[in-house]
């Protein structure tokens, strides 16, 4: 187990690097400096400015320079806000963003696992059919469209929720339901089938033929099983998530992560658009080897050794 | 009601062995397609989804060719107008009749047609901007525009308020007009294009990258395999919508680049599931025939193993087209995605969120046209899955 982790951080290290050399090569690819601007800066200024961000520095360095920064956790300033490193940007909007995140899984976990396992028990009566119904919904509308249409109707006709901003916890509820509103439908569709496959195995057949009430048989030995495929899903809910943001956090106006990396791309600030991806990267990896560690702990069946392959 | 499952009474029953009914065929037999198609069929949502997909497309080649507005084309005077709206009718003392409707969010008077079409801005006297009334002149007859309480009305020189008619369709503008004038219609069917566009290039990169990406790394095996699967691993950590916009950045927005950047990382998805489909499928007898009688590689695996593996490509395919479409649209909206004036249904929806309070319309029909296009490819997708299942076979 132990070994096993470690090979896992060992490749998540390497993945990393790799994304970091691809993003570094791909953001100094990109002609002109980023003190090039319309307004001309004095040549002394902008060889003091490229001396002092080390820009002179042949590239090899600057990139070594840079991956020293990462492993010491120093995403470098921004080049945009004069005084602002990019880990006091991440350290800003990540509360925000935190929360309505994790909000949003408890969201996926708590309404779509129940909505999966009333469709699977009441299989092609009404409440599957409604189940059914909205996950469809849920699962074809795109997020955006999804918050612009809450946002018109609950918060501008109905005038129940703020419009934006996060004084007080109504001001959650939109932002929250329209982050999680696609992946609530797709674990609800997941469940359900899961559950169904689950009900045809032998040892469900078992369970009650040796007279397991019907509650144990369900939540001992077919919820257990049924719910494996849905924390599959649990790694592509935080990536998705974290996609979901960008729009959500400029839809509802939310200072979080998701926001300062729009603002980054369209100021073209590359330190900042660098920084963040690579946050992300790194906190998408350690979701998806928690996840793959709760897969062992709920199905016994797979052990983790130390090679993959 | 008891809803929890229990055994079903015909598993008590012994199995009845007395007959061989169940060994002969009841059904004529069927080949694997024949059989595919006539589960799809038999899909009634499938089927509407290829109608759809079919109308949208083309609506999105011919439309454009066949509307008498251009996407970019701006009438400033025009802008803002509803698809459906509220007519009222004034007659002056010649017997001359002007019909018009009022735009209850902008405050100006369009003519309208007897058929429905909007003939234009209608000029009025001097704004007071004081007491919020404008005057308005038909021959002998003054009709004052009061906005100063909500809803404006419009009232007659006698004080009375003139009460509209009727609803009526707009007939020239039939999605009515953004607010820079330009008509919705044809621009959401420009969108449409370049949602399609995207599909198209998804679809191309699918079959030609990814699928050969992912056979060739499942045939060979081995060290090929780990390096080239090792890659692919690394760009699938990070959510692919993470590369296009780094791609973006890189390759500065508009229609090309975002073509280029949703083709460059769209294939890996495929690529996974192929070399899955492709280690199942080499150890099969028939692979080993070919083998000895002499079959290359390369004929191996496009004459073998990736039409026995098409199934699986085809529905892999109808789940990434919207996804592809999604990414495009989301790019948009965010800004990152194709240029003004370009419309893109993502770029509509953004500044359609901007005027949603006064116009909810401009909003209504990109988000219906994209909510509708992904419905259609989803139900497409399941429709696939379940056809092309032998499990399913009834």
């Amino acid at each position: 187990m132990a070994g096993y982790v470690l090979q896992r951080l060992g490749q998540m290290l390497l993945t990393l690097l790799a994304i970091a050399t691809l993003t570094f090569f791909l953001m100094h690819a990109i002609p002109g400096g980023p003190f090039v601007s319309e307004r001309m800066l004095a040549p002394e200024i902008a060889t003091a400015l490229n001396d002092k961000f080390g820009l002179n520095d042949p590239i090899w360095l600057q990139y070594l320079n840079y991956l020293r920064g990462i492993l010491t956790f120093d995403l470098g300033p921004s080049f945009r806000y004069p005084g602002v490193t990019v880990n006091e940007m991440i350290a800003d909007g990540l509360p925000v963003t935190l929360r309505t995140g994790v909000l949003a899984v408890i969201c996926v976990v708590a309404l779509g696992v129940p909505m999966g396992i009333v469709a699977a028990l009441n299989r092609n009566k009404w409440p599957d059919t409604a189940v059914m119904m909205l996950a469809t919904i849920g699962v074809a509308i795109p997020s955006y469209v999804i918050a612009t249409i809450l946002l018109y109707v609950f918060a501008l006709r109905l005038g129940w929720v703020p419009t934006f901003g996060l004084d007080d916890w109504r001001g959650y509820i939109l932002p929250v339901f329209a982050l999680s509103g696609f992946w609530i439908s797709f674990v609800a569709r997941l469940a359900r089938s899961s559950l169904l496959e689950t009900f045809e195995q032998d040892y469900m057949t078992t369970a009650r033929a040796k007279g397991l009430r019907p509650g144990q048989v369900l939540f001992k030995h077919g919820l257990r099983n049924s719910l494996i495929p849905v924390v599959t899903v649990l790694g592509p809910v935080v990536a998705n998530l974290i996609t979901g943001s960008f729009v959500i956090e400029q839809i509802f106006a939310l200072p979080g992560i998701g926001r300062h990396f729009v603002l980054s791309i369209t100021n073209r600030d590359y330190t900042a658009i660098m920084g963040i991806t690579i946050f992300y990267a790194a906190l998408l990896m350690v979701m998806i080897l928690i996840v793959d560690l709760l897969y062992v702990w709920l199905d016994p069946r797979i052990k983790l050794r130390k090679t993959a392959q | 009601m008891n809803p929890e499952p229990i055994i079903a009474p015909s598993m008590w029953e012994k199995p009845d062995r007395s007959t061989t009914a169940g060994e002969a065929i009841a059904t004529p037999s069927l080949t694997y397609w024949q059989d595919v198609r006539q589960r799809l069929w038999a899909n009634k949502p499938a089927v509407i989804s290829i109608g759809f997909i079919v109308v949208l497309i083309l609506a999105a080649i011919f439309g454009p060719l066949i509307s008498p507005f251009s996407y970019f084309e701006q009438n400033l005077r025009l802008s803002n107008i509803p698809p459906v709206f509220e007519t009222y009718r004034v007659s002056d003392d010649t017997g001359n009749n002007t019909r018009f409707f009022l735009n209850a969010s902008n405050f100006n008077l369009y003519q309208v047609s007897e058929g429905g079409q909007v003939e234009g801005l209608l000029r009025g006297g001097r704004k007071d901007i004081l007491k919020k009334r404008q005057g308005f002149e038909f021959g002998n007859t003054d009709i004052v525009l009061d906005y100063s309480s909500r809803p404006a009305r419009l009232l007659r020189a006698d004080g009375t308020t003139l009460r509209p008619e009727g609803w009526q369709w707009n007939m020239t503008y039939v999605f009515g007009t953004d607010q820079l004038g330009r008509d919705v219609l044809v621009r959401q069917l420009y969108g449409a294009r370049i949602s399609l566009l995207v599909a198209f290039v998804a679809t191309l990169v699918n079959f030609f990258i990814g699928i050969f990406y992912g056979g060739i790394a499942g045939y060979i095996g081995g060290k090929t395999d780990a390096v080239m699967m090792r890659i692919v691993e690394i760009i699938s950590t990070i959510p692919l919508m993470l590369y296009v916009i780094l791609l973006m950045v890189v390759l500065n927005s508009g229609l090309i680049s975002i073509v280029v950047a949703i083709g460059s990382v769209f294939w890996v998805d495929m690529a996974r599931m192929v070399r899955g489909q492709i280690l199942t499928l080499k150890q099969q007898d028939y692979v080993a025939a070919a083998r000895t009688m002499g079959a290359g590689t390369g004929r191996i695996l496009t004459r073998h193993l990736l039409p026995n593996s098409i199934g699986p490509i085809l529905v892999t395919l109808t789940m990434l087209i919207p996804s592809a479409i999604f990414i495009e649209s989301f790019m948009s909206f965010i800004g990152l995605g194709v240029t003004p004036p370009m419309a893109s249904w993502g770029t509509l929806t953004s500044e359609a969120v901007e005027t949603m309070r006064a116009y909810p319309h401009q909003l209504f029909f990109p988000a219906a046209a994209i909510s509708l296009t992904m419905f259609a490819f989803n139900f497409l997708g399941d429709g696939l899955r379940d056809a092309l299942d032998p499990r399913m076979r009834r």
